[in-house]
């Protein structure tokens, strides 16, 4: 790292946030099927709890956005769990006998890096 | 074991706030801006305000256009024509992985960030030295490499701060190849009633249940522009997400987004004009101006490499104060300098 010269007052941290923020998207096979945001929640909880029985699924995440209409979401999670809860959305193939898919369009320790993502512009 | 304690590790990220003034004779604020060439989106929020301000309004409709060129070959941009009529002074920055470096026959170094086994490397060409001597050894070598050793053809997005020549030349120099031009996509909206939190210029570091502080703006800033829902209980199942303590309820707040290719300088021009929102009184104790970077460019700020590991984030933010005092702040992921 380097520093430009003095300012006024100045802090540095690092690894500032406790946190990690995920956009994701959730994708069924077939159309039509519907979730609201604590059946959505409960499925997070349950790919947890397949992969990492009880004490994975006593993981605690919030999801702070979800669109019903485009099974999209804002997911916060603790450093320490980040990789569990990544991982469990990954292995999660169905809901309810209907297969289904996780896709994670964006990962950042910052909230406001999820409002502008470069990789999503289109321009065609 | 230590694989996998080590794959279970977030990757490492930092912020950097630092406090500075506008009335501060030496204008780091504005050399820190024209420095970042590779801007995605800019934001501003403006607290107690409804609409976009009247002398606004022109400039967010005027950070535009940019192009897109498909398919145009990397020898283009060493000609001495482009050189001349364009970069003025610049360098050509290639990041290119072991195999392509190895089949361009370039002079590059290994990306920094690319640990022991080098799979990265960084190519530089410095275009004003190159169009001085078109018979030296080097131009004929880049040259070779850029036309017939490995003939490298891209799609490129142009913006292009034009201080004087024809206005279409971008448009008729690249004619003979598949060029669009584009305007940057603006959106406002009008925030209802939301909570914030108390900030006071002098404290950037905050004051313990008196004040909040730079990273509790930043944070908070996110949940604005992500539309997240801040007043949650914390027995709630679903989110448990809610404003930094201390806040204040604002009555309204204004969002505008612009999205695209933006220049440095007319960021520059932004950030003049919302510092000047506060010549007249306002409510708003303070507004701020967010700028993302590109996530895979090559360089973020100066010629300084941007690596990413996962998220590719190269984020600035200034909180300007209705007595022209201002934080800056800088985040950054993994593979990036820190550099405030």
């Amino acid at each position: 790292m380097e520093f430009e010269e003095s300012w006024s007052q100045r802090i540095m941290r690092i690894d500032p946030s406790d946190y990690h923020y995920m956009k994701v998207c959730l994708e069924f096979e077939e159309h039509g099927i519907g979730l609201n945001a604590a059946q959505f929640k409960q499925l997070l909880v349950s790919a947890l709890q397949e992969l990492f029985g009880e004490v994975g699924a006593a993981l605690p995440f919030d999801v702070l956005t979800y669109e019903e209409k485009t099974l999209k979401a804002i997911l916060r999670v603790c450093n320490s769990g980040f990789v569990k809860l990544w991982s469990s959305l990954t292995m999660l193939g169905s809901y309810k006998g209907n297969k289904c898919a996780f896709r994670v369009i964006q990962v950042s320790p910052f909230l406001l890096a999820l409002s502008g993502n470069s990789r999503e512009l289109v321009l065609d | 074991m230590a694989t996998l304690r080590r794959l279970r590790e977030t990757p490492q990220h930092f912020l950097s706030c630092v406090m500075s003034s506008f009335h501060d004779p030496r204008p780091r604020h504005r050399h820190f801006v024209e420095t970042h060439y590779y801007n995605y989106k800019v934001s501003f929020l403006i607290p107690e305000c409804a609409l976009l301000p009247k002398e606004l309004k022109s400039l967010v409709t005027e950070l535009g256009p940019y192009y897109l060129v498909k398919n145009l070959p990397l020898h283009e941009f060493i000609t001495p024509e482009f050189i001349n009529t364009f970069v003025k002074k610049g360098k050509l920055i290639l990041s290119l992985d072991k195999d392509t470096y190895e089949e361009t026959g370039l002079e590059g170094h290994p990306s920094k960030y690319s640990g022991r086994k080098s799979m990265r490397f960084i190519v530089s060409v410095d275009l004003m030295e190159l169009s001085f001597n078109l018979n030296s050894k080097k131009y004929k070598r880049t040259s070779w490499s850029f036309k017939e050793k490995k003939p490298l053809k891209f799609n490129f997005l142009f913006a292009w701060h034009n201080t004087g020549a024809a206005e279409s030349s971008l448009m008729s120099y690249f004619s003979n190849y598949h060029i669009q031009e584009h305007q940057p996509r603006v959106s406002g909206s009008s925030l209802g009633e939301l909570p914030c939190p108390v900030l006071q210029s002098d404290y950037i570091a905050g004051l313990p249940g008196v004040l909040c502080g730079a990273p509790e703006l930043f944070e908070w800033l996110g949940a604005v522009c992500s539309n997240v829902d801040q007043n949650n209980e914390p027995h709630n199942f679903i989110s448990t997400y809610c404003c930094p303590q201390p806040n204040t309820a604002l009555a309204k707040a204004y969002l505008c987004s612009i999205t695209g290719f933006l220049l440095p300088e007319k960021i520059c021009l932004l950030l003049e004009r919302l510092r000047h929102y506060f010549d007249e009184p306002k409510l708003a104790p303070w507004l701020t101006l967010s700028v993302h970077s590109f996530a895979d460019s090559p360089v973020a700020w100066r010629e300084k490499e941007h690596g990413f590991h996962k998220g590719g984030e190269h984020i600035y933010n200034f909180v300007i104060f209705n007595n022209q005092d201002y934080w800056l702040q800088l985040a950054v992921g993994a593979n990036d300098d820190c550099f405030l």
